[in-house]
């Protein structure tokens, strides 16, 4: 079996995000960044589906600038066998179609059975990638997978759908899954894994051999939303549910629970 | 009439022979029980605890001889000291009867027993022998009639307390019927000077003949008790007569509270940390053996206090048991997680062991292993802390840019700003980030620019020093975070560092030192006394009463005890002390990482702790370490006291006195 994970480096949400100097994306400075929490749950599935089988074989790719290695040493350090860059120092500027086909284009000749990803970034959160590579290989499509199991080559994996209702959707492999909270737990990298992992291939190739796509939609404009005073009145339910709802809307919108 | 006594009177000396057979066959099952142990110690790895022979060596005669350690708790320290050193003297007693007989007398015909060194060696010997009686009594009141809280008595006990008991009264027992035939009546003037065997030679009834028999088969008895005891030595609990004095010889002669640095770069190394025997040192598995289940370690142990699985003492003889079921054993396993993440590593068992046993280094290399080798987290708080650490240097998931807000309106500067400045002020993940320790630091700045110290800091450069992360295990983690620190200091040319909390301190100033940066490391406690006795501060003396805490990483780790003190007498205060303070304090339940995890078993140790500050009938109680700060604080709203209990930070009381 053959096995890709696509990942996305992104930045950590509880940053002070500014635009950059062209107010098209957001500026870099400053910014700590880590793997897309979704895409640690394609990984982790996609390991525990490659300890299953030793003669499978495992690949982590990612499309983005140098420090996306980290996101990819990681990757290799919870169990992936080698990793793909693609480095495109602009990659923010290419817009899921673009990104997909360049993805498209490294996994056609890959022969992969089954492609785990992220059901979103929790950058850009455009939710595209999986779908629109699974359009481009030809392949089945499960997305928000919350569990996920193979038979053969049938896959049957757990759905989230609206409001909190489940579904079970069987595919035909090949397959890109896209995976959501709750799939399952991602490994902590042990160290000997690390150490393993430092010696790990990572590929490097080049984003225009892999696809010259042009974006179909662009990024105008960054900003922060404009701040309205409007106020905000919690109802119903009890009041440790109030009280817990009051403690999230103030994580979220203020800083005051942050020290 | 002379003052001396025939040795082997009665026995005659036909019984010498036979006596160092038995003896020889004694000491021969003592060697080999221990010999059988050295194999169970070599299954740990190699550790250097030998080098610097003479000091060590030293040491241990020191400590063994003035019975330091045991004295530490003065009961029933006193009294076991009173056992050892009557239990010293009558062994000394005997041999030098043996150095006479077999040597002295053979070699050169010298008989020193005799005139008044007979007399003095007869007094003190028989007195050594009241003493270890006596002793040996209030230890059979205490162990089997008081029963102190948690002390276990075992088989192994109760057989070390008849033998002992039976060879001290058979020894007065012979010494009387001796008396009553030889010195009673005929030389009276001598008796004198053995009073306790004087006193059984006039209670014991019969003819002299009578007497000599009981006197024969007494020896022989007293004699096979004796040796016996010298054969169960290593089988038993008195196994400690030999194991913790040679443990003072091995014990760490580093800095306290030393741990060992991994060496991460190592291809060869397969596992890290200890999940099974063979992966601790000897000496750990030598510690073990040593152990006497005294329970002074668990008697000071904050999680055993408030109810959690965790017992120092029975870590270590979970460890012994394992170490004796096999190389491979489990200890993880036979220790419990749960045990092991309960540990706030605030070292009160280490300080306070008689035997110089090492637990805390023990439970975090087991961490190490559960961490570094299964990725296992201490609840899923831990998981989200060392995620922090990981991306954000901070436990607290806060961007780190901004690591210096927390200075927005004070004069101090970052190095990349103005690397001029005197000293560099690390101000720790608390110090920059909790809105309580925020305040401590910005006070701290103006002591510092009333004392004209111009102070620098690092910034958003600055990261977690990696202390919370390497005593919960992660020592890959700690050392990434430390490397990046130490780089940082380098660019700088940092030499010297004030610290806001303790934990920064202890791993700045120790810690880093194996990973290369060797500046000077103080705590603003200390860099405060500084400035005072340089004359640089100048405070008023405003009148408070208060009560102190002392930290468990100033106290145990960096032995600042009287700074503090002595910094808060200048600034007016009167100290009423908590029972337990000092190097014998009361961890705020914060150390080892545990700060950063919930406290879901038993009660919290920070409401204990502040029981006990409220026991001084104190207003305040002052602290200055930003976790125990905090704890403190937690401990006062649990307890529900805000009102008659404040938790405040030296560097506050200080900063309010500025002249
Ligand atoms: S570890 Fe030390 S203090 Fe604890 S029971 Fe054993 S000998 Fe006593
Ligand atoms: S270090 Fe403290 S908490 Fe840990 S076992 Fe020892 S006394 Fe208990």
């Amino acid at each position: 079996m053959k096995i890709l994970v696509c990942i996305k480096q992104i930045p950590d949400m509880a940053s002070k995000f500014k635009p950059n100097a062209a107010g098209s994306w957001f500026s870099e400075a400053d910014l700590a960044f880590r793997m897309n929490e979704y895409d640690e749950y394609a990984v982790e599935e996609a390991v525990k589906l490659r300890e299953k089988d030793p003669a499978s074989e495992l690949a982590v790719l990612s499309v983005g600038p140098a420090r996306v290695v980290e996101a990819l040493k990681k990757a290799l350090a919870m169990g992936c066998d080698r990793a793909v860059h693609v480095p495109d120092e602009e990659a923010y500027r290419k817009d899921p179609w673009q990104i997909a086909s360049i993805i498209a284009g490294y996994a056609k000749k890959g022969n992969f059975d089954i492609i785990f990803t992220g059901m979103q970034s929790q950058d850009r959160g455009s939710a595209q990638i999986g779908p629109l590579l699974a359009g481009m290989l030809g392949f089945s499509c499960v997305t928000t997978a919350i569990g996920f199991s193979l038979e053969g080559r049938t896959a049957t994996a757990k759905r989230e759908l609206e409001g909190g209702a489940k579904g079970v959707v069987k595919a035909a492999l090949p397959a890109v899954i896209t995976c959501q909270l709750g799939l399952n737990t991602p490994r902590y990298p042990t160290l000997p894994n690390i150490m393993k992992a430092k010696k790990k291939e990572i590929a490097v190739l080049n984003a225009a051999e892999l696809s010259s796509e042009a974006a179909l939609a662009g990024t105008e404009k960054f900003y922060a939303p404009v701040k309205k005073g409007t106020g905000l009145v919690l109802e119903g339910g009890d009041a440790a549910a109030l009280a817990g709802k009051l403690i999230d809307v103030l994580k979220e919108k203020t800083t005051v629970l942050r020290g | 009439m002379e003052a001396t006594r025939e040795i082997y009177w009665n026995v005659g000396r036909g019984a010498i022979p036979p006596m160092y057979g038995f003896f020889a066959a004694a000491a021969g099952a003592m060697a080999y029980g221990f010999y059988k142990k050295l194999a169970v110690y070599r299954s740990g790895k190699a550790l250097d605890r030998v080098s610097g022979p003479a000091d060590r060596l030293a040491r241990a005669v020191y400590w063994a001889l003035a019975q330091l350690k045991v004295l530490r708790n003065p009961f029933p320290g006193l009294f076991h000291a009173g056992f050892f050193w009557g239990f010293l003297l009558l062994t000394a007693g005997t041999a030098l009867i043996m150095v006479q007989e077999d040597f002295t007398v053979r070699l050169f015909g010298l008989r020193f027993l005799q005139g008044d060194f007979y007399r003095g060696y007869s007094l003190v010997l028989d007195l050594a022998g009241l003493a270890a009686i006596l002793t040996l009594l209030v230890f059979f009141v205490r162990r089997f009639l008081y029963r102190p809280k948690g002390l276990e008595t075992t088989a192994d006990d109760c057989l070390a307390h008849a033998l002992l008991f039976f060879i001290l009264v058979t020894g007065f027992l012979i010494e009387g019927a001796r008396m009553a035939v030889t010195e009673l009546h005929a030389n009276p003037e001598l008796a004198r000077f053995s009073p306790v065997g004087l006193l059984v030679a006039g209670l014991l009834p019969g003819s002299p003949a009578a007497l000599e028999g009981l006197h024969k088969s007494l020896w022989w008895v007293h004699m096979f008790a004796a040796f016996g005891f010298i054969a169960f030595v290593p089988f038993g609990k008195l196994r400690h007569l030999f194991l913790i004095p040679v443990n003072y010889f091995f014990s760490d002669t580093g800095p306290l509270g030393g741990l060992k640095t991994l060496d991460l770069a190592d291809e060869n190394a397969q596992t890290f940390g200890a999940e099974k025997v063979n992966e601790l040192s000897w000496k750990d598995i030598y510690d073990s053996d040593a152990c006497v289940s005294c329970k002074r370690c668990q008697d000071e142990c904050p999680a055993y206090a408030t109810g959690k699985t965790l017992s120092p003492m029975k870590v270590i003889q979970d460890l012994r048991r394992s170490a004796l079921a096999g190389p491979g054993t489990d200890i993880v396993a036979a220790v419990t997680d749960k045990a092991l993440w309960a540990c706030t590593t605030c070292r009160a068992c280490q300080t306070t062991c008689p035997a110089a046993i090492e637990h805390v280094p023990k439970i975090v290399e087991m961490r190490r292993s559960m961490t570094l080798m299964k990725g296992e987290f201490a609840g899923e708080e831990g998981r989200a802390a060392i995620g922090s650490f990981e991306v954000n240097k901070n436990p607290f998931g806060l961007p780190n840019a901004g690591r210096a807000d927390w200075a927005a309106g004070l004069s101090v500067r970052t190095l990349a700003e103005d690397p001029s400045a005197d000293v560099l002020y690390f101000a720790g993940c608390y110090a920059s980030f909790d809105r309580r320790n925020k305040a401590v630091a910005a006070r701290f700045m103006e002591i510092c620019s009333k004392a004209g110290v111009k102070v620098g800091m690092l910034g958003k450069e600055e990261q977690c020093c990696g202390e919370p992360a390497r005593k919960l295990g992660n020592e890959y983690l700690y050392q990434e975070l430390a490397g990046e620190n130490i780089k940082t200091f380098g660019k700088y040319g940092v030499k010297k560092i004030v610290t806001a909390c303790p934990h920064c301190r202890h791993t700045l100033g120790v810690h880093y030192r194996d990973l290369g940066f060797g500046g000077e490391v103080v705590h603003h406690t200390v860099f405060i006394k500084e400035l005072i006795d340089s004359g640089r501060l100048k405070l008023k003396a405003l009148p408070f009463e208060f009560t102190y805490h002392d930290s468990c990483y100033l106290s145990r780790y960096s032995g600042v005890t009287e700074e503090p003190r002595a910094v808060l007498a200048a600034a007016g205060g009167s100290l009423a002390e908590m029972e337990r303070c000092g190097d014998n304090s009361f961890c705020c339940g914060g150390g080892g990482g545990r700060a950063l995890l919930e406290e879901k078993e038993g009660t919290k140790i920070s409401v204990e702790r502040v029981k006990m500050a409220r026991a001084t009938g104190r207003p305040v109680v002052v602290s200055n370490c930003p976790f125990c700060l905090t704890m403190l604080e937690d401990g006062i709203k649990a307890a529900d006291c805000e009102a008659a209990l404040k938790a405040r930070d030296l560097a506050e009381v200080v900063a309010e006195r500025l002249a």
